[in-house]
């Protein structure tokens, strides 16, 4: 047990229990997890720590629709570090109408290995049949 | 007004994530004539704003945006011969539960055999926390902002203060962090954060910004934009501290500060309204006082979670259906209370004799190891126990009942 400071503290959220976590170097150099009630939480911690994954989402001005703007996020999490560069591509879009939820705006944005994906269909969800009743617009 | 009136089974009053579950909810129950009415020009309520992930993780097994979300419900809601109507404002409800529409082909009255209420909430405003100060353009209440950042594609300000740490000022701060604004920082009166501890970290902590809890804004200053805010530690009575202020230069305010449910339509249906809730008084099966009349979502009372507002729509929503179908159970009925670090219990009404009820409820304030018991009043019988290992006054919990109700009963934690 190292006497150095905290390199972080954090709440553990795999659990409902939400163990206390705090971080620490090791004389050896080594990361040194204490808190955790159970083995999950070293490597939820060392992970936080080492190389946080975050998604984003933001959303992008679009054409040729009514609504002024399109929704995104990415396919999956990246590297923490790598949002301000991926907001700065998505930032670049000017997608067209229509534009289908789940429609990939850029694959494989910076090399990441995610997609930036449409979160919303621009001129709505449609019914699949004609309907008897009902006026759906969204 | 003469003549005949149109009629239907259900009428949900919302099409947000309450709204269009309670639709399908009724449907699946075997509702004949269901009416969903929007008064946005979109499904989706506020669910199209919220462009963030963490949505579905219960209902769809994954996380995804509100607005992936929102059209999800929607594309089941379609698939129904449910009876859509967006831009359809109600503007009375009459407690024999007949709606006054404001619809897109001009005024109507519709006659329901049952309501469910799904009209959702809205956010505190600075009047109704009382800052002092003058009154200078750039104080948005979060939600607000986040309409116009996300759907409108407006620039807000450029350096921000945020007052409250509810979830979306928190998503505020890190979506404004996003844009190139400055977020100095955010102010929460109570001592502990009003938002998930996920969003802390990876909306404030990820980007630098500074949490102050125990401490609030005393003064808005400003003549035409704001010019600063003065925010001061409180005391333990929530008092700010003289001495303690200090004066945080920005040109924008948002205010994260709580959410009312929005029940001027109750009110007008005659709804008893519970002061602990700011939602109906409801019984087991989410009906209101007013027979007929069901309610669910953040109208009932406000949520952590969409999906379980959607799941209290599907509820709401078969419930609605039994009725208009002409199953009225009824019966004399007993009260459920919050007691020690409960904030509230809810439904607040249940019919005598009844087993497997489920209460939702949320403490007062953030706990570990409790034990969370529901006890009859009379008796003294604990009728369900169960463990929590934390409490967070954020987090909607529930707790089952298996017994079967015959008094009243409380709901309290034990530390």
């Amino acid at each position: 047990m190292s006497e150095r400071m905290p390199l972080d503290r954090l709440t553990c959220v795999l659990c409902p229990v939400g163990c206390e976590l705090e971080v620490r170097k090791t004389e050896a150099g080594e990361l040194d997890v204490s808190g955790n009630q159970c083995d999950k939480g070293v490597p939820f911690a060392v992970e936080e720590v080492l190389r946080p994954k975050r998604n984003l989402a933001t959303s992008v001005p679009i054409r040729g629709t009514a609504a002024r703007m399109v929704s995104v996020r990415l396919s999956g999490p990246v590297p923490r570090e790598m949002i301000f560069p991926i907001l700065a591509e998505i930032a670049k879009l000017r997608p067209e109408a229509p534009v289908r939820r789940g429609q990939v705006l850029v694959s494989n944005v910076l090399g990441t290995g995610v997609d930036v994906i449409a979160t919303r269909t621009t001129d709505g969800v449609k019914p699949p049949l004609p309907q008897k009743t009902g006026k759906v617009e969204v | 007004m003469k003549g005949p009136v149109e009629t239907c089974d259900v009428a949900v009053i919302g099409g947000g994530p309450a709204g269009l579950a309670a639709a399908l909810g009724a449907r699946r129950a075997g509702a004949g004539k269901v009416l969903l009415l929007e008064r946005e020009k979109t499904l989706g309520g506020i669910l199209n704003q919220c462009v963030h992930d963490g949505f579905g993780l219960f209902l769809y097994k994954e996380t995804i945006s509100g607005p992936e979300y929102a059209e999800r419900l929607i594309e089941d809601v379609v698939r129904e011969p449910i009876q859509v109507e967006t831009g359809a404002m109600v503007l009375d409800l009459s407690p024999d539960r007949v709606l006054r529409i404001n619809a897109r082909e001009g005024f109507r009255l519709v006659q329901a055999r049952a309501v469910v209420l799904a009209m959702g909430c809205r956010e505190r405003t600075r009047d109704m926390i009382e800052i002092p100060g003058t009154r200078p353009a750039g104080v948005f209440t979060a939600g607000l902002a986040q309409n116009l950042v996300n759907l409108q594609n407006l620039r807000i300000g450029r350096e921000t203060v945020i007052l409250g740490s509810g979830d979306i000022g928190l998503i505020m701060a890190r979506r404004l962090a996003f844009e190139g604004v400055a977020v100095k920082g955010v102010f929460e009166i109570m001592p502990w954060p009003g938002g998930l501890e996920r969003n802390v970290r990876q909306c404030l902590m990820d980007f630098g910004i500074p949490l102050e809890l125990g401490a609030t804004v005393v003064e808005i200053r400003g003549r035409d934009r704001v010019e600063s805010v003065v925010v001061a530690k409180v005391d333990e009575a929530l008092a700010p501290v003289a001495g303690t202020e200090r004066v945080i230069p920005c040109d924008t305010l948002l205010l994260s500060v709580g959410l009312i449910p929005e029940n001027e339509l109750s009110k007008r249906a005659g709804v008893e309204l519970s002061p602990l809730t700011g939602g109906a008084v409801v019984d087991e099966t989410l009906m209101a006082s007013v027979p007929g009349v069901f309610s669910c979502g953040n109208v009932l009372h406000i949520h952590d979670v969409a999906d379980w507002a959607s799941y209290e729509g599907f509820a709401a929503g078969e419930m609605a259906a039994r009725h208009a179908a002409g199953d009225r159970a009824g019966g004399a009925t007993v009260r459920v209370s919050a007691g020690a670090n409960v904030k509230y219990a809810l439904p607040q009404l249940v019919t005598a004799g009844t087993a497997g009820v489920e209460l939702s409820f949320r403490v007062r304030r953030p706990a570990r190891d409790v034990r969370i018991e529901v006890t009859g009043r009379t008796s003294g019988r604990v009728l369900a126990r169960r463990k929590f290992p934390r409490l967070l006054p954020s987090e909607l919990q529930k707790i089952k009942v298996q017994a079967a109700i015959d008094e009243d009963i409380e709901v309290a934690g034990h530390e």
